[in-house]
């Protein structure tokens, strides 16, 4: 188990950044986005095969010339005044059939990405993923942030279009966050490197959506770029986010007229989508009862279409 | 046990009395009573035993806007006979976690005896003061601690952690006392201030420490006078406290109103 480094170059005191896969896949959209855009350099890998099962087989006449495993790859920049370490994992090493990482690999998983954070002298980590919550996909998610550390509550709360545990309704400042953002910032909490995970807003209707939800990676990247004080084109990844909603429509209005659902159900799912396009994040309206129904015949609805 | 604990330096330690404490405590005394015995001795981080195996590792949870995660630390500072263990409780395999602790303890800290803290919730008003509840795992030790005004508790059902480790300690020939301070029951979401005292105060006679009282003393008076406001503005929690100072109990309803009452009002008044 162990990083390979391709090089080693002098960085001072760089930010860590990084992005998994999970829903929406907000996070590594938001990461590998942001890659590209600053044309981060590779700077070395984790070697999987610890955690994970190969992906591809190549073989050529009867002989097998390659085995490719999910890449988890660090990256590297100097943006002038600030110098930067991208972590693009394109899996979570996961455990006992589960999405999330969690148990040993994770932790492990979290702890290598942490040693390559020591040996730059990363002085914070962000990690970024979804927020599921009650808004319309229409309306501008909302970041959730959530530091690892006390001191960064005050800076958290000058950031634009964010927002702490306590200030959403009916969380009281609890929560939690599963798989390896959750791993990162308990791992870096021990280590006493401060972290700070960003998780945007996705529809709950959308979480087992086959699509990406790339208009939350835009207020994650909003966030990020703004603290680094850098510039990056975000009119691609708009543009993205504008089809995608298309598609999202077209789904919806499949969906409220889908004879497979019994009509005063479709009528339900309609009416408590609907409303969010004009209400906020109300946990009031609907129902945890209300939304587990809602969700079961849009996943099934999902699954059909995926058929 | 090399796989789940991590050394980081070998303080040079003999003879060492061992200070347990837990994060999950009535009246949060497990964490106040460490962090003010670590100040004291200027503690330092020497060893972890890792969270893998003993704690969910599923991602992190959040309290009060912040990720939270799972400690398991000892700590040795100024001096030499005295090691202190902040931990979070372990909801798996706590038999190997305890084994662990004790490993540490035995090798590393050569460790002559073993005190865990805990409070015990009971029905009494904050004005009245606490007890010191003891369980020995040897009756030599109990012995040798008469006279430091504890009281030998009798009780019977499911076990502490706390109890779990002075057995484990018990097979391991270790001798040790569990310390269980009266908690005052609608402090016990908060804090209980006095109740840590006492712990504090059989600490600082039993290994000579020399507390500094000064700051501890002002808080358990900033804590009353709050609650003294409260029963001036709260004639019913006032009713409540006074019963319970008069030796009569509460029922269940007055209980959890004077709990939720208390609670609330100690964290939303600032000091």
């Amino acid at each position: 188990m162990a990083i390979k480094f391709y090089k080693t170059p002098e960085l001072e005191k760089p930010d860590l950044i990084c992005g998994w896969p999970g829903i929406g896949r907000i996070g590594i959209m938001a990461v590998d986005y942001l890659r590209r855009a600053i044309a981060a350099e590779e700077l070395g890998e984790i070697e999987p095969w610890d955690f994970f099962q190969p992906s591809k087989a190549t073989i050529q006449d009867g002989l097998l010339k390659e085995l490719e495993f999910p890449t988890n790859k660090f990256y590297y920049q100097r943006l002038g005044t600030r110098d930067l370490l991208l972590f693009v994992g394109e899996e979570q090493p996961t455990e006992d059939g589960v999405i999330y990482a969690t148990g040993e690999k994770g932790y492990k998983m979290a702890n290598l990405v942490l040693d390559v954070a020591n040996k730059f002298s990363c002085q914070r980590v962000y990690t970024s993923g979804a927020a599921v919550t009650q808004i319309h996909h229409t309306l501008k998610p909302r970041v959730w942030a959530v530091p690892n550390n006390e001191d960064l509550i005050d800076e958290v709360r000058d950031y634009e279009n964010t927002v702490l545990m306590s200030d959403i309704e009916g969380r009281q400042g609890q929560g939690a966050i599963s798989g390896l953002n959750g791993l990162l910032l308990g791992a870096a909490k021990k280590r006493g490197i401060e972290a700070l995970c960003l998780m945007g807003e996705i529809p709950y209707y959308l979480q087992a959506s086959p699509w990406p939800y790339p208009k939350a990676s835009i207020s994650v990247l909003e966030v990020l770029v703004g603290k680094l004080g850098i510039d990056i084109d975000l009119i691609p990844l708009d543009e993205m986010a504008r089809k995608i909603e298309e598609s999202i429509e077209s789904f919806l209005s499949s969906l409220y007229e889908a004879e497979a659902i019994p009509p005063p159900i479709r009528d339900q799912i309609k009416e408590s989508i609907e409303k969010m396009k004009h209400v906020r994040e109300s946990r009031g309206p609907i129902t945890g009862e209300d939304e587990k129904r809602i969700m079961e015949h849009i996943d099934e609805f999902f699954k059909r279409g995926e058929r | 046990m090399k796989e789940q604990v991590e050394i980081y330096s070998q303080p040079e330690l003999e003879n060492t009395s061992l200070v347990v404490g837990w994060q999950e405590d009535a009246g949060k005394l497990g964490s106040k009573i460490i962090n003010y015995l670590n100040e004291h001795i200027k503690g330092k981080l020497f060893c972890e035993i890792e969270p893998v195996k003993f704690f969910p590792l599923g991602g992190v949870s959040i309290h009060k806007d912040v990720a939270r995660f799972p400690i398991s630390r000892f700590y040795a500072g100024t001096r030499k006979d005295l090691v202190v263990f902040d931990s979070n409780q372990p909801p798996n395999e706590q038999y190997q976690f305890l084994t662990n602790l004790l490993d540490v303890s035995k090798y590393y800290c050569k460790t002559k005896d073993l005190y865990t803290v805990s409070g015990t919730i009971v029905p009494i008003a904050h004005t009245t003061p606490r007890r010191l509840l003891a369980v020995f795992n040897q009756p030599e030790f109990q012995i040798k601690l008469r006279g430091y005004e504890l009281n030998s508790m009798t009780w019977e059902g499911p076990p502490a952690i706390n109890s779990f480790l002075l057995w484990v300690a018990q097979k391991r020939d270790i001798p040790g006392v569990s310390l269980w301070p009266e908690v005052a029951f609608y402090l016990a979401a908060t804090e209980d201030l006095k109740a840590a005292k006492v712990v504090l105060s059989f600490f600082d006679r039993r290994f000579d420490l020399g507390l500094d009282w000064t700051e501890l003393d002002s808080q358990i008076k900033a804590q009353s006078e709050k609650i003294a406001r409260l029963r001036r503005e709260d004639p019913e929690i006032d009713k409540y406290i006074r019963t319970l100072e008069v030796g009569l109990s509460l029922n269940e309803e007055e209980q959890l109103k004077l709990a939720r009452g208390v609670t609330e009002f100690l964290e939303k008044t600032p000091a």
